[in-house]
């Protein structure tokens, strides 16, 4: 409301124009006539450009723009639009007099009152430009890595709501960007981790970093796979305003050889436990048998050794079984190699892989037949001769390898034999059939001993399960 | 400290299930040198069970190894809790192996410290 007593001077519109357009040092203001010539020319147009007003009036205004632009008739389509919508804005690399350039953003507008030409007022947004620049490089870079490495990618509100993921999660997924976005992704995610898979949200917000392992849908067989999931904040000031992004990490294999190593450190430690549990036992029942200390000493450091030799031969195997020449061999190897090469013993049999427990158990008992045929029998005699053979039988519901130990050439008069009697035959005819199953006979016929086995065998050597 | 106590477990009828005869054979001799009766040895679950229903009215106790090759011994452990007989159990694992439904029963880890067996055999039995 205007007060007629108030005799105050309103400054009139040519000149508040002229005092406004004279103090924009900021914004280059100048005008054309209809054909583009320089009608007028303020400081900051003398500032941004490089041209001096005296230079400008009367010359044609399109010199700021780029040759290129100049080419393609850029200002001349400026003025159409300008006189037709009333405006043109302007976003453009304009030429300086001294030939450098600037990113301008301008605005032309028609003189309306005798549409006598038009006025344009343009700055400076070099600055700008490039940090919108630099921010597209950015994305750009971000896409590029997003979209090519082999984890899937996505950007998420800091509550798990996703704005986007990236191709790999749609083709592992199958499920279309549109599906997913929002809490659509859960769908993928195995329905028993989908809890644990919220609820790590909540602690993300506390700790600044998202971590959680679940399985997700593979879309081409339905199979679940093991992912490790991660998300950070892309701005650390501000976790709770801003986006996060995530990558997802195929950890399916690893998690399968982290599994077998759990099951392999309880099978190590049930062998170990059990492998101290027998020498134990071997050692309680030699200090039963032994009449002496010495006794003992030799007998259970020989007993020892026998059970060393079956656990090497174990560890070197594959699929844990033992073959069963090599085994009779390395026993009788162990008592000295008199009769290997002098034609004294003989092994003969096919080919028999022996699982674990049956080698154990077999291995201790031909070491107690070996010590028995070195001390007193066939190996320690002159016409002594030992002959280790076995076969497969089959047509049975598991096959059984029949092993016959056969010493010939013994004078059974030697004295000693009944000593190692009682621990021997216990092992052959008790700890065999107890532990196996096998069928024994043990004999001190007339020319040796004589010894039968029948241990049934799987066909595969068996895999412990633990 | 006080000094721990003899066990006194002679004249009980305990049974024992291992698959290793070795093993086996050593502890029915230990116990048997206490003046234990030893029922079995029994080498699997089904041998176990067997001599848990010919004699179950007189066990006294049990000796029970988890890991029998290819079974394992709760179903024997079951059968024996349900008769309200005592047992425990000797094992190659770690604590974590064992179902949650046995966590209290006693365990000897092999190799087995059979002064500490016969003193837990001893309490359980008293408690019967």
């Amino acid at each position: 409301m205007r007060h007629g007593s108030e005799q105050m001077r309103l400054p009139s519109k040519d000149e508040l124009f002229e005092l406004i357009v004279e103090s924009s040092t900021d914004f280059a203001i100048f005008t054309i006539d209809p054909t583009g010539i320089v009608t007028s020319w303020n400081v900051g147009a003398e500032r941004l450009f490089g041209y001096s007003e005296d230079e400008m009036l009367g010359a044609c205004g399109d010199v700021i723009f780029t040759p290129e632009d100049r080419a393609a008739a850029a200002s001349e389509n400026e003025r159409a639009v300008a006189l037709a919508q009333g405006r043109a804005l302007d976003e453009r690399w304009h030429q300086r007099k001294d030939g450098s350039r600037f990113w301008g953003s301008g605005l032309l507008m028609p003189l309306k009152k005798n549409a006598s030409g038009f006025v344009k007022i343009a700055r400076d947004r070099s600055e700008q430009h490039r940090a919108e620049e630099h921010l597209r490089e950015n994305e750009e870079r971000f896409r590029l890595l997003a979209t090519s490495i082999p984890q899937l990618v996505f950007l998420t509100r800091p509550n798990g709501d996703r704005t986007w993921g990236s191709p790999q999660w749609i083709a592992f997924t199958g499920l279309s960007l549109d599906e997913s976005l929002g809490f659509g992704w859960l769908e993928a995610v195995h329905p028993d981790d989908r809890p644990a898979t919220q609820t790590s949200w909540e602690r993300a917000l506390e700790t600044g970093e998202y971590y959680v392992e679940h399985r997700i849908r593979r879309q081409h067989d339905g199979d679940y796979r093991w992912y490790q999931t991660r998300a950070k904040p892309l701005d650390r000031a501000s976790p709770l305003t801003n986006d996060w992004v995530g990558t997802m990490t195929d950890i399916h294999e690893l998690r399968g050889v982290q599994d077998r190593q759990h099951v392999l450190m309880a099978e190590l430690q049930h062998r170990t436990r059990n492998v101290l549990a027998v020498v134990q036992a071997i050692a309680s029942q030699t200090i039963r048998s032994s009449p002496s200390l010495e006794a003992f000493s030799t007998e259970f450091a020989s007993r020892l050794r026998a059970l060393s030799r079956v656990q090497s031969l174990l560890a070197r195997a594959e699929e844990h079984a033992v073959n069963l020449h090599t085994l009779v061999e390395a026993e009788l190897a162990a008592h000295g190699d008199g009769g290997m090469h002098s034609g004294k013993i003989k092994i003969s049999g096919p080919r028999v892989e022996l699982p674990a427990a049956a080698a154990q158990a077999l291995g201790l008992a031909l070491h107690e037949l070996a010590t028995n045929a070195v001390k007193y029998g066939a190996l320690a005699q002159p016409q002594g001769r030992l002959a280790v053979a076995w076969d497969i039988e089959t047509g049975r519901p598991t096959p059984r390898v029949t092993l016959e130990w056969l010493e010939t050439g013994v004078a059974m008069s030697a004295p000693g034999t009944p000593v190692r009697k009682g621990y021997g035959s216990q092992l052959i005819e008790r700890a065999l059939p107890y532990q196996l199953g096998a069928k024994t006979k043990l004999e001190f016929g007339p020319e040796g001993v004589r010894c039968a086995i029948k241990v049934p065998v799987p066909n595969r050597p068996e895999t412990r399960h633990v | 400290m006080s000094e721990p106590t003899q066990p006194n477990i002679k004249g009980r009828r305990l049974l024992i299930v291992e698959d290793d005869y070795l093993i086996a054979a050593d502890l029915a001799g230990s116990l048997e040198d206490l003046g234990v009766k030893v029922i079995g040895p029994a080498g699997s679950v089904e041998d176990a069970l067997d001599l848990v229903e010919s004699d179950g009215g007189q066990l006294d106790g049990a000796v029970l190894d988890v890991n029998l090759r290819d079974q394992r011994v709760y179903p024997v452990a079951q059968a024996l809790a349900e008769r309200g007989i005592p047992f425990v159990f000797t094992t190659g694992y770690d604590a974590v192996a064992i179902p949650e439904a046995y966590a209290s029963t006693p365990r000897c880890e092999k190799p087995v410290d059979k002064l500490q067996l016969a003193r837990w055999l001893s309490e359980a039995g008293s408690q019967k």
